[in-house]
């Protein structure tokens, strides 16, 4: 791989203020101000505490951004004339994908580090295994939605087309029941949102599968299919999504 | 093994055909059976309208495309082992850089793809760009984004240099400068392939020119071969006894051809003046008109479609081709 080529990327990204602010600033901002003050945030679930559950939710949300903007940042640039300058030179398709892939999980670590390191010096209290688990499940899901970047910014082939979508992701984390805890028909419809899955796999070290009303009131627990079906469902769509949209680029080219 | 040094042949195309079929619309054959070879060390000028194929056969030409039928070699190989191993690059049409890189990250990032590459601030240098070293892509005019291009086409070493459309959205200097610095290249004995729909590049710039239209070579000359042809003058009259005229014409060196046409007589000849004195003096002529058999009327025959004027900045950027379905 090229390290060259992996340290302008990052450069790259250094330089995008804006894409920081929301992948590192923001989850860190919200999780300070729903994670770390709020009254109840110490009250101890199965393997840590609420606080802990509500950090894990703000890193999962920053590390889904970076996947996103990266996943859709790279369709927009290949579409727009840089794969085919890619193309005069030796590196191969699966070369600038691992380019790419170490630059997503590089900059989706960003915000894991920064909110867990928010969590630890606040109110975040848990087991080691509840800690280190749910951050592993955090940044290895979060690639699923390098595939949902990738086929918006296949699709709309514009940078402000990955931006919208980034946003999107504020939306969809409020359904998905990653920043509120949902209780009634909302839950229902949450159970069959993209972030779901996502969400209560990476809190599941801590839960253990339990669910909560944002008032405290224990709800049935889901078993372990519900999100596991969930977030590979979701998976499956952008990468069917993504692989159609590759072919109509290339019947276009 | 590597032929490439040894390889007589730069570029070897036969029976190339590529076919699109754009959504909802019918197939279109935007290079429909090429053939055509380029030994080591020629300039070639690949001279068209725009949608003539060009781009799509250069494309081919790079391994950027997959034909329909047909076969492509670069010194003898596949054209993407070509450009693996170095020995072709090119100077694409306008897209295709990184606007937050810097010009020097730019160069940078592309030299590290390859396993050997010359060195960079010299390619730099080479390409006008070392003062440009730290400015962003964005800020960069057309012909400044053109010269990294240029820069990022010369890292390789490559023995074979393609150029679509290289002075696109260039002014008049940049354009000249661009020039001065290809022949340069040239003059290192690489062996240069450009696409160009100004007739003027085509001429000052290449030994050899072959003409595309609507996906096929139409005509395939040496540079001077196509001037003498541009000498020409079309000399008509109407005549009362054509056939002893006729007789007379032929029979000078300077006439290349004499016939009836529409019912005047009508020679093709070096020597215009010569032939329209005879015409009035001696053969009884009336009516008389000299024209210039310009290459531009040679190119418009053969293709049906003017070229573009001379060039200048108000040319629209050509970028119908790239998406090829246009062509």
């Amino acid at each position: 791989m090229s390290l060259t080529y992996l340290r302008i990327e990052l450069t790259r990204l250094a330089r995008d203020p804006g894409n920081l602010f929301f992948t590192i600033g923001l989850p860190g901002v919200l999780f300070l101000i729903f994670g770390a003050s709020q009254d109840g945030v110490d009250r101890m679930l199965e393997h840590g505490n609420v606080a802990l559950y509500i950090m894990v939710g703000m890193a999962a949300y920053g590390a889904i951004t970076a996947t996103t903007t990266i996943g859709g940042g790279a369709a927009v640039e290949r579409s727009q004339g840089w794969g085919r300058q890619l193309g005069l030179t030796p590196l191969r398709d699966h070369q600038y994908v691992a380019v790419k892939a170490v630059t997503a999980l590089l900059i989706a670590a960003l915000p894991v580090v920064v909110v867990y390191a928010l969590g630890a010096l606040t109110s975040a209290e848990g087991t080691a295994r509840a800690w280190a688990l749910s951050a592993v499940v955090v940044l290895v899901g979060a690639s699923a939605f390098a595939l949902f970047g990738l086929a918006v910014g296949m699709a709309f082939r514009t940078e402000g087309a990955v931006s919208v979508a980034a946003g999107l992701l504020v939306v969809m984390s409020f359904l998905g029941n990653l920043f509120v805890p949902l209780d009634g028909v909302l839950l229902e419809i949450a159970r069959f949102s993209p972030l779901y899955g996502y969400a209560a796999l990476a809190r599941r070290p801590i839960t253990d599968g339990a669910m909560f009303t944002s008032e405290g009131v224990p709800l049935d627990a889901d078993p372990l299919w519900v999100p596991v079906l969930n977030l590979c469902v979701w998976t499956l769509i952008f990468g069917l999504a993504a692989v159609a949209l590759v072919r109509r680029g290339r019947a276009r080219q | 093994m590597d032929t490439t040094t040894t390889w007589p042949t730069a570029v070897e195309i036969h029976g190339l055909r590529r076919i699109f079929t754009p959504r909802g619309s019918e197939p279109v054959a935007a290079v429909a059976g090429v053939d055509l070879e380029v030994e080591k060390g020629e300039v070639v000028a690949l001279l068209g309208p725009n949608g003539a194929g060009k781009t799509t056969l250069l494309d081919l030409l790079l391994g950027l495309g997959e034909p329909t039928a047909g076969t492509v070699r670069v010194f003898g190989r596949p054209p993407r082992e070509a450009v693996t191993a170095g020995r072709v690059s090119a100077v694409l049409q306008t897209g295709g850089l990184l606007r937050d890189l810097t010009v020097r990250e730019t160069v940078r990032l592309v030299a590290s793809t390859f396993p050997r590459h010359a060195p960079v601030d010299e390619v730099m240098e080479r390409a006008g760009l070392s003062r440009l070293a730290k400015r962003r892509v964005s800020k960069c005019s057309g012909g400044e984004q053109q010269r990294l291009r240029f820069a990022l086409a010369l890292l390789p070493d490559p023995d074979l240099l393609v150029l679509d459309e290289p002075t696109t959205g260039m002014d008049v200097t940049a354009r000249r400068d661009f020039w001065a610095a290809m022949h340069e290249e040239a003059a290192r004995g690489r062996t240069v392939v450009f696409a160009t729909h100004y007739l003027a590049e085509a001429e000052d710039f290449a030994e050899r020119i072959v003409m595309m239209a609507r996906g096929r070579v139409v005509a395939d000359a040496t540079t001077s071969e196509l001037r003498r042809y541009a000498d020409e003058r079309s000399v008509s009259a109407r005549v009362a006894e054509p056939e002893p005229a006729l007789e007379r014409l032929r029979a000078l060196p300077a006439v290349s051809e004499a016939g009836m046409v529409d019912g005047r007589l009508r020679v093709r000849t070096l020597d215009g003046d010569t032939v329209a004195r005879l015409l009035l003096d001696e053969l009884g002529g009336s009516d008389l008109l000299v024209e210039s058999a310009g290459l531009e009327d040679a190119f418009v025959a053969l293709t049906g479609a003017p070229l573009a004027a001379e060039p200048d900045e108000t040319e629209p950027t050509a970028t119908d081709e790239t998406e090829g379905v246009s062509a």
